[in-house]
């Protein structure tokens, strides 16, 4: 399989987690969305956690709905208090748009990219997969590796086990979980970093 | 989580594409991250915003930001400013941990749970104002317009206070500005020299400067601090009167640590002595006052003796502090203090502050009582109505309960109409950027206010206690990110002029709102739509109402940014005392409606055994409630000490940083703990804390539970009987530790 291929596929694993990690809404979470959801986690052996997120989405009177206050609790305001800010500054500089997320919008510039007017902040976890998303489809290996250890695995490793740990719906543990193994280059000897 | 591959594997394998392919077609056609051209490396895009106007008080200092790539990096005063000039103060600084604050909130978000035990959804903005539009027409249309209430506090708030009550035509308003804080300093000189007294006094040129319960220092507005410094500095007396040993006086020439609630006892002993030694300004009395023989009689038992004894000060000093006003008069500063809600019987004191002034002579005089000449300003918002008393709950048939009420209804009438149903049904409550939590006393009763409603709404900046309340909770733009209110003043620009300055400053966005975060013009107008109110709609942007305000002074937003954010014109000097103005030394109006006519004290409970007097005030780095969150601010501050006296402590065994507790006379206790600070600086029968810690909310990360709530511990209400105003310091507390109640020594 060539290089270039396999970064076509693996742009198009980003943008389908950034597409994971966006407010839910039926007008994209629908049957398609999780069909391919699944045949992904099924593909990775995640059987158990696979038929465990069904079960919570099957057992839910209004699943959507479920997984919108879930997302609101880990990521927007939340009760106790907001879980998982999805910004790299939150976890580097404690704090909104500190200057990791300047230093993150400089490497998107230094690329050739900028942000839309309507975008969320530069640092936010969906735009930083849509980033590595396009790095991968212009075939970058070395800006996404320097961007992934740089700029995404400093904050990220603290982010996905605060949601990991806090979540109460499986869906998202996967989320973070895929991210996480899309993420994280193996050691030498071909473990990943985090291995279960 | 266990997958049975390595990413590496997983990427080498043939039949990625049978797994990529699927994915493709469910992502999203659109990115937030687009191509765009190259930029050079270094470039900054940075730039200076001028324009701000601070609101983490309420002083609206004149700010710049620094701007760099979007981002606000840092404020500064504004260079231009005549009023604070290049100085801001710490939470002036902070405000861009507010702006950037993680718990901020950044979407419409609807209550799934319930009230006071929210489970939250973030919804559309249209879906969040068709629910608040439909339930509060739903409540007009079952209740009448008098079935909503509404707790407004802050700049944003003014346009929709001004929708409900005029528009809608509620009378059921209470901001927390005036019921809890000024209100009755306010309506006590209305009623004495027919103005508010706000905060003109001339410092900067007084000879004396006296303080009853102020204290600078820990109260910071910047361009008051720095007249008053200037005042000192150009070698003012300064006498303070204050139970604790605060920031001003510490740098007092008098301190009277006076016994809490009996202010009015001490100003009638100094004012009886004044007159009976004939030390006040005669001039002035005959020329300016009405009812002095009046006066004179019903002041006339309060003796230095007698007063002594009711303050628990000597004699001697309350002769002193006399005699040096005397002696300086009339160029000396009786400052009316901002909040004043402090016993319950406020209206008093207030009245006796402004009297107190006039024998001295001390209005439209160098450091004096000097109002300035500000520059005029059209008043644009909802129209006017009338809407009758009929549902006004302070009108008793044709009597008012408190006719020196502020503007809107006392809260305590609010309150016991929604809880009771009486009179009528009070069903739906609009919460606008006030945290009627942490500013109304007892907290269980406004609670039950909440627990009564059909439908709750609020708009804030941050998750403060109330929203917990909320059935939607609306996030509102801050003050960095919107157009909105316009200071104006005059002053004296530079050392030396001899004519005053005047200014305008409207308040300009540092960088623009983000994630969906709308402005109170916005929020309102389309509530008013869903409500029939379209026809009614006065402005249809902030920015248009802030023009339109503008129109009188010829400026606009345009040309006064192109100004450097501030208009500066020739002022008109503050001028000699009008013809027509007069002090109400007896008031027969007052008299009239049953009150006492001449200043009179009106004794508070004393503390009973065990116990000590709860007192608080304000944090220098923060204000009330509303800066908690903010990590710089929160850092420089992070708990309320308790201040205990030296020798109470010792015999409590306690000592400096012990962690208490409290439990008050009704047997509240609070929630979290705080540490002992012990000093010679208090009485020996109060405590006193900084206000608006130990916040519930635990969506606050940063502040959530850290030092004491204050006003979780008052719980007796007190209500100043001409105002209907609260008096907050009337509650008494029992320390705790390690699970013990620590009976306060006599």
């Amino acid at each position: 399989m060539s290089e270039t291929s396999t970064s076509q596929d693996l742009s198009f694993f980003y943008r389908f987690l950034a597409r994971c990690m966006q407010y839910p809404d039926p007008q994209w979470m629908n049957e398609d969305f999780f069909q391919a959801f699944f045949n992904l986690v099924e593909t990775l052996g995640a059987n158990a956690e696979g038929k465990e997120i069904q079960v919570a989405l099957e057992q839910s009177p209004d699943p959507i709905e479920a997984l919108q206050i879930e997302y609101t609790r880990l990521f927007i305001n939340g009760a106790p208090h907001v879980v998982a800010p999805p910004y790299a500054s939150v976890y580097m500089d404690k704090s909104l748009q500190g200057a990791f997320a300047l230093k993150t919008l400089s490497f998107y510039r230094a690329k050739g990219f900028a942000m839309e007017k309507d975008a969320d902040l530069p640092d936010h976890l969906i735009h930083e997969l849509e980033f590595l998303s396009l790095l991968a489809q212009e075939n970058d290996l070395a800006g996404e590796e320097e961007f992934l250890t740089t700029l995404f695995r400093p904050w990220y490793k603290q982010f996905c086990p605060r949601v990991g740990q806090e979540t109460r719906h499986p869906y998202y543990r996967m989320v973070v979980n895929l991210i996480d193994f899309f993420t994280t280059e193996e050691k030498k000897n071909g473990f990943q970093c985090n291995e279960a | 989580m266990a997958f049975n591959v390595t990413r590496r594997k997983f990427l080498q394998t043939a039949s990625l594409a049978a797994v990529s392919i699927p994915l493709s077609k469910v992502v999203c056609a659109e990115t937030g991250v687009t191509k765009a051209s190259l930029e050079p490396k270094g470039t900054m895009n940075d730039t200076t915003v001028v324009g701000g106007l601070c609101e983490m008080c309420f002083w609206r200092c004149q700010m710049v930001g620094k701007v760099r790539d979007g981002q606000l990096i840092k404020l500064e005063g504004n260079p231009k400013s005549i009023d604070n000039g290049t100085s801001i103060c710490a939470r002036g600084n902070a405000g861009i941990k507010l702006l950037y604050d993680v718990d901020r909130l950044k979407y419409p978000l609807k209550n799934v749970g319930k009230r006071g035990e929210p489970v939250w959804k973030r919804i559309s903005w249209q879906e969040a104002l068709d629910e608040c539009g439909s339930k509060l027409k739903a409540v007009v249309d079952q209740h009448g317009p008098q079935g909503i209430c509404v707790f407004p506090h802050g700049a944003s708030a003014k346009y929709p206070m001004h929708y409900f009550e005029r528009t809608v035509g509620t009378h059921n308003v209470s901001e927390a500005s005036f019921f809890q804080c000024r209100g009755v300093r306010d309506t006590a000189y209305m009623a004495t020299i027919n103005e508010a007294p706000e905060e003109y006094v001339d410092m900067a040129n007084a000879k004396v400067i006296f303080l009853v319960g102020c204290h600078f220092g820990e109260n910071i507005h910047v361009s008051h601090t720095k007249t008053y410094i200037k005042g000192l500095q150009n070698g003012a007396k300064l006498i303070v009167a204050d139970p604790r040993y605060s920031a001003s006086a510490a740098k007092s020439d008098i301190w009277v640590q006076i016994k809490p609630g009996t202010d009015t006892a001490y100003l009638l002993a100094i004012m009886n002595y004044l007159v009976q030694n004939k030390k006040y300004n005669q001039e002035f009395v005959t020329n300016h006052t009405v009812g002095f023989d009046k006066f004179s009689q019903s002041i006339a038992d309060w003796t230095l003796d007698k007063a002594a004894k009711e303050c628990e000060i000597p004699a001697a000093q309350i002769k002193e502090v006399a005699d040096l006003l005397a002696a300086n008069a009339p160029n000396v500063t009786i400052h009316p203090g901002r909040f004043s809600s402090w016993y319950g019987n406020d209206f008093q004191r207030g009245r006796a502050l402004a009297c107190l002034t006039a024998l001295l002579g001390a209005y439209y005089v160098k450091g004096g009582w000097l109002p300035p000449k500000k520059p005029k300003l059209n008043k644009t918002s909802w129209a006017a109505a009338e809407h009758g008393n009929e549902h006004n709950l302070n009108f008793n048939n044709d009597k008012m309960h408190h006719p020196y009420a502020p503007p809107g209804t006392p809260t305590e009438l609010i309150r016991d109409c929604a809880i009771s149903g009486k009179p009528y049904p009070i069903k739906g409550c609009v919460v606008w950027g006030q945290n009627p939590m942490q500013t109304i006393p007892n907290q269980e009763k406004m609670k039950q206010v909440f627990k009564a409603m059909d439908f709750v709404m609020c708009v804030d900046v941050m998750p403060t206690d109330v929203t917990m309340w909320a059935d939607i909770l609306l996030p509102e733009a801050s003050y960095l990110e919107r157009f909105d209110e316009i200071k104006v003043g005059a002053t004296y620009a530079k050392a030396g002029d001899t004519e005053p300055t005047q200014y305008i400053a409207p308040r300009y966005p540092m960088v623009e709102a983000q994630f969906e975060r709308k402005d109170q013009v916005y929020i309102t107008n389309e509530i008013a739509k869903r409500m029939g109110h379209e026809q009614d709609i006065p402005v249809q942007t902030l920015e248009e109402l802030v023009n339109k305000t503008l129109e009188v002074s010829k400026t606009t937003l345009a040309s006064i940014k192109a100004e450097g954010g501030i208009h500066l014109q020739p002022g008109k000097p503050a001028g000699a005392v009008p013809e027509d103005f007069m002090v109400q030394l007896f008031s027969d109006e007052i008299a009239a409606a049953g009150f006492p006519g001449a200043p009179t004290y009106i004794p508070v409970e004393n503390v009973p055994a065990g116990h000590a007097r709860l007192l608080f005030g304000r944090a220098p780095v923060h204000s009330f409630s509303r800066t908690q969150n903010n990590i710089w601010l929160h850092h420089a501050m992070p708990v309320n000490p308790v201040w205990l006296n030296n020798e109470v402590a010792a015999k409590l065994g306690l000592k400096e940083g012990d962690t208490v507790g409290f439990i008050n006379s009704e047997g509240v206790k609070s929630r979290t703990t705080t540490i002992v600070k012990v000093t010679p600086g208090i009485r020996k029968d109060c405590v006193y804390m900084y206000h608006g810690y130990g916040m519930v909310n635990p969506m606050l990360s940063v502040c959530g539970g850290k030092g004491v709530d204050e006003q979780s511990l008052i719980t007796k209400i007190a209500i100043d009987p001409e105002s209907g105003v609260h008096g907050m310091r009337n509650n008494f507390v029992r320390l705790t530790k390690d699970g013990k109640t620590l009976d306060m020594p006599a």
